[in-house]
Formats: C-alpha cells, structure tokens, sequence
C-alpha cells in the first residue's frame, strides 16, 4: 500500500484512504454501535439489553466479553496474547516432552505449569 | 407505554456540530438532515416515526441484517458529510428524543461540554488500522528465523521414523509458540508505533472472524486521532508494511472516519470539565 495524501489543513478536504467502494460493514458497525456518545435521551434503546437474533450482531457486542472471558485482555492497555494462552503452549510441550521421554530445555526438572 | 399515532415523529440524533454549520446533503436514516442550533452548537437531526423507530418495534428492525445495515451506513454517511464541513461529535446509532423542547433543552444544558469535545476534534480525523496475520506465510517465514526450528528440522532428517515422529511433533510446538510470540510482539509494537505517530489512540478487541469476513488472524484493531493532511501516520504505516511483510502480516488503513472513538462514551453534567 503506498503512503496516503491527507492533503487539506482542514477537515474539509479529506482524501478517503477506502481504495473506491463503501467501507466495511464489520467497521461501521464497530463504531456506530458501540462508540460515540451515549446520551439517555428521551427515548432510551439500550443495545446491549436487546436480544438480536443476528449472528454478526451478538458476536460483535460478545466479542469484547467474551475474549475477557478467555484471558484476551490486551487491547486494555497492552496488546498482549492474553498469559493464559502462553502458559497452555507451555504446559502442552511439557506433557509431550514428558510423554516421549525428550529432556526440556529447563533440564527436565520443573514440570510445574508455566514460569507464572 | 403510551399508545402511538401513525404519524408520530421523533426526533433521531446523529451528532453535533458547530452552530453555523449546514445540513450536510447526505440523506439520512429516513429523508433529509436538518440542523437544530442551541447556543454555539447544533444537533444534526431527521425526523423519524416512531412506528418504526420506538424502542419496542425497532427491536424487531435490528434482528434484519438488511434494514440495519441500511441504517448504520446512513448513520455513517450523515457523520462524514458533516466531518467535511468541521468537527462532529458522533452520537451511537438509534439516539432519540420525543420533542423538540427536550432536544433544545440538553443542547443548552450540555452545550459547554459538547463545546469542549469541538473544540479538542477540530481539525482532525480518526483513521483505523487492522493488522492481519497470514498464518501459513508466517510459518514459511519462521523457519528461516529461528534457530531452534532450523536445528530440529536437520535432526528431525537424521532421525529415525519413530524419534522423527516425536521430534516433528516437538518441532511444530515450537513453532506456534515462536509464532505467537512474534505475532504479540508485532501487535505491540504496532500500536507503540501508530500511537507515537497519533495525538491520540485506541486499541479495541480484534473483530471476530464471522463478523470481518476475514480467514486471517487479526492482530490488532488500532483507533487513531491524528490531524486532517498529517503525513507522517501514513509514514508510519507504510514503515511498519515493510518490516513485517516478510512474515505474512498486513496492514490496512481506513478512514477518515469521525472520531467514534476519541469522543467520551457519555455526557455528564455532574462530572464538569473532563
């Protein structure tokens, strides 16, 4: 991708960085339900209280919980593979080596999980 | 809930803008866009029916792919008519009021605020980059990065079927345990690098698959506020392309987007000045 001309002081004069075509619908989405300011205005729609039958709609207001759920946390502040998933790969190789009696690079002693 | 005419309108809210600006000619989520002007600042509105719009039947309009895409687009295309005129704080999709008076009454109530988050937007966009990991170019690439990996392969030549088999198995576990920490690393530093070149930035959850349409992995899904014709975020981009272009990982750039995500989620008028 070469480098894009935002020419123009000014917001008025934006050059669109979508190679032509509409924008995706999983970025729009993104934004207009989840961000932007929330005001309880006079008619209140809470989104996140409404079932929708939508796949795409509940995997995108989940998604965040759910990931949470999993130890995927790094977008709060680190981007980070959450510490569960390191500690699993760790604890698996170590059941394999184990298994076929090959030595672990820790010299064999420590079959606890992970170094957490 | 008290009972609705057909016609009964309300009024449907998708930001605010300095109070001398125009409607922006982009049709909205029904019909036109007019300007409610409160003081120094101005609500972009569409009057709307409530038949489709209430809270109770407008349920059953979210569960259609179709009618909420239609909408959300409109929504958008409303916001970035308007991010061509001047600043525009953007509302979250299906923001309501009854009337006219409660409309005018928050506006002069949260004017000072909404003033402030103008003020601190003006003359800047938010751009999105999504970094994607192609994981079958990554493991090509690591084979060649990793001395650990390199070693097991001429042993795993050497060995036996038996100990070739356990060593294979070994060998692939190392590999996905380098490749995640290459994947994180790259995340990392990413975002270190496109917040450095941003005056503000954001990092949210990765889209899952069923939602992007993408098989790739998504490494991060970066948010960053960066003034209208800076060229050194593009820079920054272009840089990052090259440094990880031989592991398989891309990026993509959108935007101008209105800065969804450099606006508080909420007004307060108890909170004063942020």
């Amino acid at each position: 991708m070469s480098a894009r001309d935002l020419s123009g002081p000014t917001t008025g004069d934006v050059t669109p960085y979508r190679s032509g075509g509409p924008a995706q619908l999983a970025d729009v989405l993104e934004r207009v339900l989840d961000k932007g300011i929330v005001i309880a205005g006079d008619i209140q729609i809470n989104l996140l209280d409404i079932e929708l039958l939508t796949v795409r709609l509940r995997l995108l207001i989940a998604s965040a919980d759910k990931a949470r759920e999993m130890g995927i946390d790094w977008w709060e502040g680190d981007p980070f593979l959450g510490r569960g998933g390191q500690r699993s790969l760790d604890e698996r190789l170590k059941r394999l080596e184990a298994a076929s009696g090959i030595e672990s690079d820790d010299g064999g002693g420590d079959r606890d999980t992970g170094s957490e | 809930m008290e009972a609705r005419t057909a016609t009964e309108l309300g009024w449907y809210v998708y930001g605010v803008v300095d109070a001398g600006a125009a409607a922006p000619q982009e049709g909205g989520v029904e019909g036109d866009v007019a300007v409610v002007a409160e003081g120094s600042v101005a609500a972009l509105v569409s009057r709307v029916p409530l038949t489709v719009y209430g809270e109770e039947p407008v349920r059953a309009r979210l569960e259609d792919p179709g009618w909420l895409e239609e909408k959300a687009r409109a929504h958008e295309a409303v916001l970035e008519g308007a991010l061509r005129a001047g600043p525009v704080v953007p509302f979250r999709f299906l923001t309501l009021y009854r009337d006219e008076d409660e409309l005018r009454a928050f506006l002069a109530a949260r004017g000072g605020e909404l003033r402030d988050v103008l003020e601190r937007i003006r003359g800047k966009v938010e751009l999105g980059v999504k970094v994607f990991a192609d994981r079958a170019r990554l493991a090509a690439g690591l084979a060649q990065e990793s001395d650990e990996v390199r070693e097991l392969d001429a042993a795993i030549a050497a060995a036996a079927p038996g100990k070739a088999y356990l060593l294979r198995r070994r060998r692939d576990e190392l590999a996905k345990e380098h490749a995640a920490r290459v994947l994180r690393d790259c995340a990392r530093a990413s975002h270190g690098r496109l917040s450095a070149a941003a005056e503000a930035a954001v990092s949210n959850p990765p889209q899952p698959r069923e939602l992007s349409g993408r098989d790739a992995q998504m490494l991060l899904n970066g948010a960053y506020l960066v003034p209208a014709g800076d060229a050194g975020f593009a820079a920054a981009v272009a840089g990052l392309e090259d440094e990880y272009r031989h592991l398989g990982v891309t990026f993509e750039l959108t935007g101008p987007w209105p800065p969804y995500n450099f606006v508080p989620p909420g007004l307060s008028a108890d909170e004063g000045r942020r």
